[in-house]
């Protein structure tokens, strides 16, 4: 049977690499990078807002829990306040000096 | 860059940096551009060739190539010591090769049955002046399943050893063996039955 030996055939491919091939290529691929990096940093500086925010809110959370510790007056005490200046707008001058006169006598 | 001992500088002048020098700079963030830079220039056309010969064709063998630094470049920190960079960079461009082919293969063939379609394409691509001999032998070494096609590539074109090509494909050396075996009579088969 015939033989054939492969080692004495040239390692020599029979395509041909386009000229400046690797020169473009590696440009390339450097750009592309370039935005990888781009994209890394921008990725990390979110990652660092995100964190911080969630370091602040567990923050309120452990200082305040559950809006208790706050002082925020209740609506009806609001209606309150409003309806007392009702009041004081509807006096008439009379009423307004008798008011002032008592507030006085009773220290409040 | 600071030069190391086993950096070494050419014939032609220039200097040729080792690949525990590259790998250093590869690792440093600071640096990674300029080992990237080094990597093509070192390896560029050695992996260009490397997956050339897995997808044929030049427009996927480019694509192919870009992706596997880009890859290089993403899964750096992975690279460990133990291995050559030059097994783990090869490593990556067969990956990549493999990966473009399955994507060709689709759902319902499997690469291996792509052997036809990369046949033909040899003869398309092949230079005008390209000698006959060699076609019939790419066209051989396309209608190889895609293990032994590795295989015999990295050993016969780039003289690697079986460990080193272990390291690439992942197989044992016995394996590695046999699949050489096979590829060279498959090769041999085709070139004698299609040689004028």
């Amino acid at each position: 049977m015939k033989d054939f030996d492969l080692e004495s055939l040239s390692r020599e491919m029979p395509y041909r690499m386009p000229e400046h091939f690797m020169d473009n290529m590696t440009e390339r691929v450097m750009s592309q990078i370039g935005k990888e990096r781009k994209q890394h940093r921008e990725r990390r500086i979110v990652a660092l807002f995100a964190s911080a925010a969630s370091v602040a809110a567990v923050a309120l959370l452990f200082l305040h829990p559950f809006g208790g510790g706050l002082d925020i007056p209740d609506y009806d005490s609001i209606s309150q306040c409003a309806s007392v200046d009702d009041l004081f707008q509807n006096m008439t001058a009379d009423e307004l000096g008798m008011y002032s006169m008592m507030s006085n006598y009773y220290g409040n | 860059m600071k030069r190391d001992q086993k950096d070494i500088v050419n014939s032609q002048g220039s200097l040729s940096v080792s690949d525990e020098s590259i790998a250093r700079l590869l690792c440093d963030d600071s640096h990674v551009e300029e080992a990237m830079r080094l990597i093509m220039k070192k390896y560029g056309e050695q992996l260009y060739w490397h997956i050339r010969r897995m997808v044929v064709a030049h427009d996927d063998a480019e694509d192919c190539l870009q992706e596997t630094m880009i890859n290089v470049y993403k899964y750096r920190s992975t690279y460990s010591n133990e291995y050559p960079l030059s097994s783990w960079l090869y490593k990556i461009a067969t990956n990549e090769s493999l990966k473009l082919l399955k994507n060709k293969a689709g759902f319902t063939m499997s690469v291996d049955d792509l052997g036809d379609s990369l046949k033909d394409s040899v003869r398309e691509e092949a230079s005008p002046d390209a000698d006959e001999t060699l076609i019939l032998l790419q066209e051989a070494i396309a209608l190889l399943p895609a293990k032994q096609k590795m295989v015999f590539n990295l050993r016969y074109y780039d003289d690697k050893s079986y460990e080193e090509i272990h390291q690439i494909v992942g197989d044992s050396v016995n394996t590695l063996k046999t699949n050489y075996h096979y590829a060279v009579q498959k090769i041999k088969d085709y070139i004698l039955e299609h040689q004028l």
